[in-house]
């Protein structure tokens, strides 16, 4: 059902900026729109999502987590459009599908998608579509970070953008309610059911026809909408589940696929605490492995048990200095809000650098460090977490074992986020899917996998799983990486060698094995040693004898 | 009319004997783009800095994150004997570590040569990677100290930028289509010379008014074949362009550059007129002058100012003079086209009237001289 016809007329509206999406006003008000989300992010959000759209002060691309703002450009009454970030004139458009497929005349929804054009198009009927993650992100709202990495495919191809439905402009699902600040608030003590009963209560749509099959169709739809005979696919994380559902119910119009961060169909989503845990035992590793870290913070296990373990027993409250707007305000640090701030921490190599001094601090009783973290995931990444509980309670709760809760039991994370999706699911009622969702893909498309190494969303064993019946697929696991591989690597090569040759036969993912990582953060300013040079091992006791004293 | 055809026929024949000197001008215009793709080729190798650019790095082992992340974004420490490696200088003071641990800014030097064109890209992206590790850097440290690291960003600044990737290759094309219009005047000069001051100097101009032909037909035959020859000529370099021009990386570059067909129909429309007034002003010119060689010097120096307008046109002087301008007006019109923009239908039709009343008024001036003995004895 693809209307282009009102196509023009219908734009206007949708140029204004939903209600519902609240603007980075660096305001109080701003904060407390955020509430409720944030309590569902660090209790229990996925996080399937790239981390990396966290922006630094004054970088040269703009914030990726804000709404972008499609300016059209009604003057010359053409599809050009502008997405924040992206300086180049786009275009821009949407389909019309109905809410529920199986009522064609009912109420109908926009699904909207931008195109980033080729510079120089070398085929017209191909385009490369990137999926983002979430299950919640807009791939509009990150055409910047999608830009940057598939520079080299967008030489001679278009990148398709679409908004999935129930995110960004396409119907928005998402809960932005509640009137407490996220510094003060106490997630721990929560009631998820009452909150997520408020949010459903203001959403206006069926909320169980959010899932992915009825999304793929809508991706589908703007394919033939705009003509492309085949598509290339990229897929982050979560995008990775519709990638592959691409390939199982159009394989006819896909050229290749990259999945990065790869969620199997196998797997439900929801065993994501054991990825998250593996994520922390990593970063421990890896600073004990590190000679700078281990002698600057020789116990960091062990502090982190213990911060853990007092903040369960009661969480810190204490004066400190709103992170954005500078003002005087109280800070409630709750356990889930201290494992929350580190988990996102480690999608990205440079903020995961900071994580040992934030965890020492926080021992020696300085939360500022986790403030600041903390800060970073106030914003949700930009989930509509409304779309996320539509996927997850349809797609993934069913599938939850009896042997998968008990082994929740054991992990903190996975405990509560099991917890949190529950009440939130039990609210959503959204019907499971069929078992035959959770068969394994088998398809000849040319398919690269993948996997970062210390990746805390989906490790690399779940690479593994998706290539169960995949004949013409090669897995690359980059051992320095985090999550969303293409992104911090020269994976976006291999990417671009992939769209031109078409085929995974002469990828060679040697150059993932360089060595990116990014050394440990000492104090609050340095990451290099003091005695970088020679007398290196004497001194580094030195230090680890005042370290271990303070 | 007939005796027009039969004219034009012989002057073709003509041409076509003297094969050597008429084809040299042809050459021009199937060697100008070729060699102007091979140059653009050799020199976007140049501008662009390599996917891996090898520097020196003094004091590697004082930042080796610094180096690691530079590593990273391709910019490697490099052998001294290496071919690849650019004459750039990085020093890392020996004071990095103790200064970085003070919260202070820690020292960096870049040793360059900020003159030398090939090495401009180069130092631009070291300066923008070192950018971006202290941007990132700083923002790191504001939040190990509490702060939202947005709050450095005060202004953020959209940029809606209304190029295309065709008409950021705008300048490109600038030049490609001055050569074009180079063809029109190259292609024919050459029997414009032969037919006007080299038939005089075989003294068969005499013979040839000595036929029951007026002068009017003797003028319209040459310019004519002079036409024909300077369109064979645009038709050449539009031909090898189309083809030569997608060779070239220019998506290296941000843009593209494409000779589409419909550039090529106007091209030609457009050249019409042009290549009627080359013809006139070369004959005229080589009507004037006594001797073959005189031909020669003069129309080198009379083809300037065509040329020069076209020039003018291509690198954007005077644009709203140029505009109204016979050739320039022309080249002003078709890159407009050529960069998606509305064709301007009033100057096009201007210039292009100017271009064709320069034509009939050399014409006229021919048809009168060739009435003077002292022109067609070159007396």
């Amino acid at each position: 059902m693809i209307d282009s016809m009102t196509h023009r007329k219908l734009s206007k509206t949708a140029q204004r900026p939903s209600p519902t999406r609240p603007r980075h006003g660096a305001t109080n008000a701003t904060w407390c729109t955020r509430i409720l989300s944030t309590r569902m992010l660090s209790i229990s959000a996925l996080m399937l999502a790239m981390a990396s759209t966290t922006t630094w002060a004054s970088d040269v691309k703009s914030q990726q987590t804000q709404a972008a703002d499609i300016a059209r450009n009604m003057a010359n009454n053409t599809d050009t459009c502008y997405v924040e970030g992206v300086s180049d004139r786009l275009n821009c458009g949407f389909v019309t599908v109905p809410e529920n497929p199986n009522k064609p005349d009912g109420k109908q929804i926009q699904v909207h998608y931008v195109v980033l054009p080729a510079v120089k198009n070398v085929n017209h009927e191909e385009a490369l579509l990137a999926i983002a993650g979430g299950p919640g992100q807009s791939a509009i709202d990150n055409a910047t970070g999608f830009d940057a990495m598939l520079s080299k495919v967008r030489q001679q191809r278009d990148i398709l953008l679409i908004d999935q439905r129930g995110t960004g402009r396409s119907n928005l699902l998402t809960c932005d309610e509640g009137a407490q600040s996220p510094l003060s608030f106490d997630d721990d003590n929560a009631d998820t059911l009452a909150e997520t009963q408020k949010c459903l209560a203001k959403i206006d749509a069926d909320v169980t026809q959010y899932g992915s099959l009825n999304a793929i169709k809508d991706f589908e739809a703007v394919r033939q909408h705009l003509g492309y005979k085949k598509l290339h696919v990229y897929g982050i994380s979560y995008g990775t589940r519709m990638a592959q559902l691409y390939m199982r119910l159009y394989p006819a119009h896909l050229a290749t696929v990259t999945l990065d961060g790869i969620v199997p169909m196998q797997q439900s989503v929801l065993e994501i605490g054991a990825s998250i845990d593996r994520g922390f035992d990593l970063l421990f590793k890896d600073c004990q492995e590190t000679t700078a870290c281990h002698a600057q913070f020789p116990e960091l296990k062990a502090e982190f048990d213990q911060v853990a373990a007092s903040l369960a027993k009661a969480p810190v409250m204490e004066n400190v200095y709103d992170p954005v707007t500078g003002e005087k305000t109280m800070l409630t640090m709750t356990r889930g809000k201290f494992y929350g701030s580190i988990r996102m921490a480690l999608y990205q190599a440079n903020v995961r650098a900071l994580v040992p001094h934030a965890i020492h601090q926080a021992a020696k009783h300085n939360f500022q460090p986790i403030l600041g973290l903390y800060s970073l995931t106030i914003d949700n990444a930009g989930m509509a977490m409304g779309m996320h509980a539509s996927v997850v309670c349809g797609e993934d709760m069913h599938r939850i074992t009896p042997a998968m809760r008990e082994q929740a039991q054991h992990s903190f994370m996975g405990k509560t986020m099991l917890e949190g999706l529950e009440a939130t699911c039990e609210v959503w009622k959204v019907p499971a899917v069929d078992d035959s969702f959770s068969e394994p893909i088998s398809s000849d498309i040319p398919t690269l996998l993948l996997s970062g190494e210390i990746d805390p969303a989906t490790p690399p064993s779940w690479g593994e799983l998706a290539m169960e019946k995949l004949t013409n697929a090669k897995h690359f696991v980059a051992p320095y990486a985090t999550h969303g591989v293409a992104y911090q690597s020269c994976a976006n090569n291999l990417i671009a060698d992939l769209v031109r040759s078409g085929s995974v036969k002469d990828l060679d993912g040697e150059c993932l094995k360089k060595d990116v990582r990014r050394s440990f953060y000492l104090n609050a300013s340095s990451v290099e040693p003091l005695d970088a040079t020679g007398t290196k091992t004497i001194t580094t006791d030195d230090n680890a004898s005042t370290g271990a004293k303070e | 009319m007939n005796k027009i055809m039969a004219m034009v026929r012989k002057e073709l024949i003509d041409a076509a004997r003297d094969k050597r000197s008429v084809m040299a001008g042809l050459y021009y215009a199937i060697g100008t783009p070729l060699i102007m793709c091979g140059l653009f080729m050799v020199l976007i190798g140049q501008l662009t800095s390599p996917d891996d650019l090898k520097i020196t790095i003094t004091n590697p082992d004082k930042a080796p994150d610094l180096v690691r992340f530079l590593s990273n974004k391709g910019i490697n420490s490099g052998e001294a004997k290496d071919s690849e490696l650019k004459a750039i200088e990085l020093i890392i003071s020996t004071d990095y570590a103790a200064q970085m641990n003070q919260g202070k800014g820690a020292e960096i030097t870049i040793v360059a040569d900020n003159s030398n064109e090939k090495l401009q890209n180069s130092i631009r992206r070291l300066e923008k990677q070192l950018q971006s590790y202290s941007t990132e850097m700083g923002s790191l440290r504001l939040i190990a100290r509490g702060i939202d690291p947005r709050v450095m960003q005060p202004l953020k600044v959209n940029v809606h930028d209304q190029a295309t990737s065709d008409s950021k290759g705008g300048m490109i094309l600038g030049i490609a289509i001055f050569t074009m219009i180079y063809s029109v005047f190259i292609s024919g000069m050459n029997l414009a010379i032969d037919t006007s001051a080299g038939e005089r100097e075989r003294n068969s101009l005499a013979l040839l008014l000595s036929h029951p032909l007026t002068t009017r037909q003797l003028v319209l035959s040459k310019i004519i074949a002079v036409s024909l020859f300077a369109l064979l000529g645009l038709v050449l370099i539009l031909l090898v362009s189309k083809i030569a021009y997608t060779f070239v990386p220019w998506q290296e570059l941000g843009f593209s550059v494409n000779i589409t067909t419909e550039f090529m129909a106007l091209m030609l429309v457009v050249g019409i007129p042009v290549a009627l007034m080359a013809a006139c002003l070369q004959l005229f010119v080589s009507f004037m002058a006594k001797t073959f060689k005189e031909a020669q010097s003069y129309l080198t120096m009379v083809l300037f100012v065509p040329l020069a307008l076209s020039m003018a046109a291509s690198y954007n002087i005077a644009p709203d003079m140029l505009q109204w301008l016979p050739v320039s007006g022309q080249q002003q019109a078709l890159m407009d086209f050529i960069k998606g923009k509305d064709l301007p239908m009033l100057q096009l039709l201007v210039s292009t009237l100017g271009t064709l009343a320069i034509a009939v008024l050399l014409a006229f001036g021919m048809e009168r001289s060739l009435k003077s003995e002292k022109v067609i004895f070159g007396l």
